[in-house]
């Protein structure tokens, strides 16, 4: 079996992967999939930190369960926002986004 | 045998998220995204974890991919490709991330995680359905009220005024 480290360092490259997205990236659908990114690397870790300590009730795949939820109305609620902001300014690109700046 | 199997997939996982970022063609790295959840949900299988890797893929690959595909078919424009993808902040990033990268990877390797040994406690569905109905059923309710005002905020704010 491989050592639970392996995992973690596995979870932590994902993690900056999507860090360096939301940092770097101009496009708005391209920040979210970064996000995407960053959720799925903590939902690894909770459900590698379950099988290796060993939980008696499940605890981190339930909650590796209810993150799932939560990404899933984040991304369909960021997606609209997207979508209603390119109406206003036929635009994705994050740096054209100045509606709430005066 | 078994270690191969993780680094196989852990390459595919590492591979595929890099390029879903770094693609030039928003709509490749899309794709490159499902490929990306589909690996993690082979993880969970090979953790062990069936039933999150079934969800994960009717939730992620099924549903939310199908959501970033028609998001960015509605507001992609031809020629998209053509502009630059990154902002002023590239070089920043790229620092800041790989500072984090470094860091991160000094305390995994100095913490003790390298001698934990897997305990051998498979975690099956009636844990998890019966986790989720007794000690943990206030968060469930919670994520069931979440998704409602999700699916109402998306439409209200979807809603074309006139």
């Amino acid at each position: 079996m491989i050592p639970l480290a392996h995992i973690v360092v596995l979870s932590a490259f994902l993690f900056c992967v999507g860090i360096y997205g939301v940092l770097t990236q101009r496009n708005a659908i391209r920040f979210l999939i970064s996000v995407e990114l960053i959720l799925n690397a903590a939902n690894i870790n909770l459900v590698a930190f379950n099988k290796y300590l060993g939980t008696p009730d499940g605890l981190g795949q339930v909650f590796a369960l209810l993150i799932i939820g939560v990404a899933a109305a984040a991304s369909v609620v960021g997606l609209i926002l997207v979508i209603a902001v390119y109406r206003l300014r036929k635009s994705v690109f994050m740096d054209e986004f100045n509606l709430l700046k005066w | 045998m078994n270690a191969a199997v993780f680094y196989l997939i852990a390459g595919l996982i590492a591979g595929s998220a890099v390029l879903s970022v770094t693609v030039r063609d928003i709509f490749h790295g899309a794709i490159w995204l499902a490929l990306t959840l589909l690996g993690i949900a082979f993880l969970y299988f090979y953790l062990d974890a069936g039933f999150l890797g079934v969800i994960q893929i009717l939730v992620y690959v099924g549903g939310i991919m199908a959501l970033f595909v028609f998001a960015i078919m509605l507001t992609a424009k031809i020629g998209d490709h053509a502009i630059r993808q990154v902002n002023r902040q590239f070089w920043p990033g790229l620092l800041i991330t790989a500072t984090l990268l470094a860091v991160m990877l000094k305390l995994v390797m100095d913490g003790p995680w390298m001698r934990v040994q897997a305990s051998g406690v498979v975690t099956d569905l009636q844990t998890i359905g019966r986790s989720l109905l007794t000690g943990y059923l206030l968060p469930f309710e919670f994520i069931s009220l979440l998704l409602l005002a999700a699916l109402v905020g998306a439409v209200v704010i979807g809603k074309v005024k006139r």
